[in-house]
């Protein structure tokens, strides 16, 4: 079998599968503008805080002004005492509860360091940290206002007292995604994951739906026809020259079109996707040969998402991983890939600094595309493609 | 009772010659909730490395880092000679955080010109980053309270009270509610956990039609009575996916003993609920397909992304519009606030009725599933009709 008769029979065995076309475009693009929709507004606003002010005084209502002046939380309710705040807490009506004690202005003139209370619903971490976030601004404003005063009252100069108001000032610098914008955090690490997911469903979905498919009398199917390793050298470049285009989408359009960060050079990004998409197709390949029908590979994909998507050490710091899970997602294309992606165009890294995954993506891609092309080699020497009696694992 | 025991024999048939769905009904679905539980078993992030560029080298940068090294959630990893050699180590994801502390840092800090630490943190990894930081401001926060508590004793402020009063003017005490030692896994894996359930549920559903199917036509089978058949078939499916669901529970809020404030009926009603809908979407795919594939891909389409909409990571109140009706059409959507709003707050069952008759709403997809196969029922008869 020419080279050219096997490209065209593959590209018509890819381009007339619905499932598989339904997965490759459909999937990328619908996820481009499915993933990151909940996250459009990036932070948190506004969050609705209860507030039990115990003072009344000036100087309280004052803090009260200060809290719902901040961006991240507003005050909208308010209670008479600890139990009704608690319960619009439990019915959901806020995310937050503060509690101005009694005699806090009086404490505060007196230096007597008064005590604020802060509570907010950790059952989401997100809300949680908005509403302390800014519950805590606004009481250290406030607490710096209030230094300031007694330093200008015991005789300082007004100016060096706003200056000298802490011994040491913590100057934070959020950097990579300095807005805490959730799509910069979200997008880049699950774009890559959705390319390596639809890609190993594709792959699998070809080469499992072909290997079951029941033979027509006396006849060989050109995937038997061909040498494996011509088969499997033509399907991968068939596979990358497929998704090169999506990847870019990926990269270019889509994250220009939610203004996420390209720190890395064309030619960087290039040369990791293309071990990143060689290693994702020996992988659906070898799946493809395992799995007894081929809507087990969605099954497959789909089922391990969830946990694969925790253990890349993107949401979860990898080191609080507990190790065998650690060692097991090393070995999956997305682990080394997401990790670089980020790194490369999210952080700024070098090439050099990347290049432990850059190599280990290539070892994927070798090993399974080995793997793969044995597999390939004795399902062909078969003669026969394999019948599996459906249900045996 | 002899129908009944008919059908369940004729249905273990139909399981017994497919490994998979036995594994999906029994031991997958524990395995997979056991997995996301383990990546968060930790609980608290500890030790986060972090760097620091001393360029003072005096005693107080290296009190300040040891103050950072101290915090329990950073570890001091490296020490820099050079600002570009560290933003370097940031970069590559080897450090979390940058600390670099300016030379004079003692001296301007003795003669009371506030100098500055400068950290630069990674905020890539929002949640890492939120973590480092405050645990950064923290450590800071006991240092300055220290120095200056030191500074105004040093004046003559005699009363160790008064001098901690003017060093912190205002005290504060932040309480997280519903998850009081900030159990990260607590608050992931409790979202997650659903999640995975919504699409075992869904794909389980595709599979168990799909493998009556393989052994028998599903139309000439559902010919004689298409509701009662159909209703009969996913029943004892109900049984174990719900199962699934309870075990879940009982392992989250009575074995690792989270807290758990509400009603177990209330939840254990809403979980048959969500059972029901999901199979409604799973019957309702596979009816309309026909093929197990079309069915899978669309099913995955529709769970996969569940999880960043149920609103446990990013509040829902945020999200836009569309976002927020694409999130009411999933069934496990209404379920989490059953959930969350049961284990937390221990919401009254009428405050969780809404959510309820959301879930309940979802029984309109097996009604259509069942119409679904009224009409496949009715086209096997026409085609017969014609032969």
């Amino acid at each position: 079998m020419s080279w050219r008769e096997l490209i065209q029979q593959e590209l018509k065995a890819i381009f007339t599968n619905p499932s598989i076309l339904f997965t490759v475009f459909g999937g990328v693009l619908i996820y481009s503008f499915l993933y990151p929709l909940p996250y459009t507004n990036q932070l948190p606003r506004e969050q609705q805080v209860a507030v039990v002010n115990l003072d009344q005084s000036q100087l309280s209502r004052e803090l009260e002004r200060m809290v719902d002046a901040t961006p991240q939380v507003a005050l909208t309710h308010r209670a008479a005492g600890m139990a009704e705040a608690k319960a619009m807490m439990n019915r959901g009506q806020v995310q937050g509860l503060l509690v101005i004690p009694e005699s806090f202005a009086r404490d505060l003139l007196l230096g007597k360091s008064p005590t604020l209370a802060f509570a907010g619903d950790a059952a989401y971490f997100l809300v949680y940290g908005t509403v302390v976030e800014g519950l805590a601004q606004a009481a250290d404003t406030l607490g710096a206002q209030a230094k300031v005063v007694r330093m200008v009252m015991s005789g300082e100069n007004i100016a060096l007292a706003a200056q000298q108001h802490t011994p040491i000032h913590l100057n934070l610098q959020p950097v990579f995604n300095p807005a805490m914008g959730y799509i910069d955090y979200i997008v880049p690490a699950v774009f890559v994951l959705v390319l390596h997911q639809t890609l190993l469903i594709a792959v699998s979905l070809l080469g499992c739906g072909q290997r079951t498919l029941a033979p027509a009398a006396g006849q060989r199917n050109y995937w038997q026809l061909a040498p494996a390793w011509q088969l499997v050298l033509v399907r991968a470049l068939i596979f990358v020259v497929i998704y090169l285009p999506l990847v870019m989408y990926y990269f270019g359009f889509s994250f220009t079109y939610y203004h996420i960060s390209r720190l890395a050079t064309v030619s960087d990004l290039l040369a990791m996707t293309l071990p990143f998409l060689l290693a994702v197709i020996g992988f659906g390949m070898i799946l493809g040969h395992l799995l007894p029908r081929r809507e087990l590979a969605i099954v497959v994909v789909l089922l391990s998402s969830i946990p694969l998507i925790f253990s890349l050490g993107f949401i979860w710091p990898s080191s609080m991983i507990p190790v065998p899970i650690q060692s097991l997602v090393q070995l999956i294309p997305a682990t080394p890939a997401v990790n670089a992606f980020l790194r490369l165009n999210q952080m700024g890294a070098e090439f050099h600094q990347v290049l432990h995954l850059w190599l280990q993506l290539w070892g994927q891609a070798i090993v399974y595309g080995g793997i793969a092309w044995l597999l390939q080699r004795r399902s062909r020497q078969r003669g026969m493609p394999p019948q599996v009696p459906a249900g045996s694992s | 009772m002899m129908h009944l025991s008919q059908s369940l024999r004729r249905e273990w048939q139909v399981l017994a010659a497919d490994g998979w769905l036995k594994a999906l009904l029994s031991w997958v679905p524990p395995l997979l909730f056991l997995s996301v539980w383990a990546v968060f078993s930790a609980g608290i992030a500890r030790d986060l490395p972090i760097g620091v560029v001393d360029l003072d080298q005096s005693r107080l940068s290296r009190q300040a880092v040891r103050y950072y090294d101290a915090s329990p959630a950073l570890a001091v990893a490296r020490a820099f000679p050079s600002v570009e050699q560290g933003s370097a180590a940031l970069r590559s994801g080897d450090i979390y955080a940058l600390v670099v502390l300016a030379p004079q840092l003692e001296k301007q800090a003795l003669l009371g010109h506030t100098p500055e630490i400068t950290t630069f943190y990674n905020s890539q990894f929002i949640l890492i980053a939120k973590l480092v930081k405050s645990a950064m401001m923290q450590a800071q926060g006991t240092l300055n309270a220290q120095l200056d508590t030191l500074m105004n004793l040093a004046e003559g402020n005699a009363v160790l009270s008064q001098a901690l009063g003017k060093a912190v003017p205002i005290r504060t005490q932040i309480t997280p509610l519903y998850n009081s030692n900030n159990h990260y896994g607590q608050f992931l894996v409790a979202g997650a956990v659903p999640a995975m359930w919504q699409i075992l549920m869904v794909i389980t559903t595709i599979m168990v039609l799909a493998a009556h199917d393989r052994q028998q036509s599903l139309q000439t089978w559902l010919k004689p009575a298409p509701c009662r058949r159909l209703l009969g078939k996913l029943l004892p499916y109900t049984m174990i996916l719900w199962m699934h669901g309870l075990l879940f529970l009982v392992a989250l809020y009575g074995v690792l003993g989270w807290p758990m404030h509400g009603s177990w009926l209330v939840l254990g009603g809403a979980q048959l609920l969500t059972v029901l809908a999901c199979q409604g979407v799973g019957a309702l795919l596979y009816l309309a397909t026909l093929d197990t594939t079309r069915a899978m891909s669309l099913a995955a389409g529709f769970t996969a992304p569940a999880f960043a909409f149920v609103g446990v990571t990013f509040p829902a109140t945020d999200m836009p519009l569309l976002a927020q009706v694409w999130r009411s059409a999933l069934p496990v959507t209404h379920y989490l606030d059953v959930q969350l709003h049961q284990v937390n707050h221990g919401q009254h069952l009428s405050e969780a009725t809404p959510q309820l008759l959301a879930l309940a709403a979802f029984l309109l997809l097996l009604g259509l599933a069942v119409l679904k196969a009224r009409k496949l029922a009715a086209g096997s008869n026409r085609q017969e009709g014609v032969a």
